[in-house]
């Protein structure tokens, strides 16, 4: 019914509302960075009012196992691009193939980042110090991003596979593609911030 | 536990590294040609994600970031 409905639209109208859409869709991605840049600015300003930093008795995150995530994150971008494409071409199953295999890594991620805050930071707390407010806030608000990014692509693959989007008609997927990228990119940012400078 | 472990992790972050890095910018010349506002923003997150790369990358090989 979905689908029917939206073949009731012509190539034209469906053009035209495509181009609003996508640019709505851009104005939400600017708004969500104008947050997480506050959220980053605030940090910076804490981080330099601090005489020591991190705090005495707080430890740094560990290194290393978020190198592994934000590979596994970074990844999940390759992968979702390459499920556009898919879609793109009317290749079916490189979109199905590469919309689940996105939707693993981003789960994965996850699973790391809730291992990291349970198993390696155990004196550093939300409510301790501002850096542990810090930390938690952002790496925090952008796994909220990622979970609800992996709801996203469950819920456009499975509309793929009730047969709402065709090769030329597919805005869902382009906005689901293009929040993803997002996703990685703010991490590329938390990552440096928080783990290398 | 992960902390007996740095060099394993830092061997598949490394190798993970170049393998995104490298299909993220092939990725990138594919998206090149074309010039929908999308085409433009998915080519910009492309240079970032192998920025991040290349962030992990100098991490794995010890260059940049702190253990401790």
């Amino acid at each position: 019914m979905a689908a029917a409905n939206a073949h009731a639209v012509s190539d034209a109208e469906y053009a035209e509302v495509s181009g609003h859409r996508l640019l709505g869709f851009l104005f939400f991605l600017i708004s969500d960075c104008v947050i997480f840049g506050n959220f980053i600015f605030s940090y910076l300003y804490l981080r330099n009012a601090a005489p020591l930093w991190p705090p005495v008795g707080i430890e740094r995150p560990y290194l290393y196992l978020a190198a592994v995530n934000s590979i596994v994150l970074f990844g999940s971008g390759a992968t979702m691009h390459y499920a556009m494409e898919g879609m793109r071409h009317d290749r079916r199953s490189q979109f199905i193939g590469y919309t689940l295999a996105t939707i693993v890594l981003g789960s994965m991620f996850l699973g790391g980042q809730a291992y990291e805050y349970t198993h390696l930071l155990p004196h550093t707390t939300w409510a301790g110090t501002t850096f542990g407010a810090s930390f938690y806030t952002l790496t925090g608000l952008h796994g909220f991003h990622v979970f609800i990014g992996v709801i996203f692509l469950i819920v456009v693959l499975l509309q793929t596979l009730r047969g709402t989007y065709t090769q030329e008609r597919h805005f869902g997927l382009t906005a689901a593609t293009l929040y993803w990228h997002f996703v990685d990119v703010i991490w590329v940012a938390l990552f440096f911030l928080f783990y290398i400078y | 536990m992960l902390e007996s472990i740095p060099t394993e992790l830092r061997i598949i972050a490394f190798i993970g590294a170049v393998i995104v890095a490298v299909v993220a910018l092939i990725a990138l010349r594919g998206e090149w040609p074309k010039t929908r506002l999308e085409d433009h923003v998915t080519k910009i997150m492309m240079v970032l994600l192998t920025v991040g790369c290349i962030e992990v990358m100098l991490v794995a090989i010890g260059t940049i970031g702190r253990v401790k």
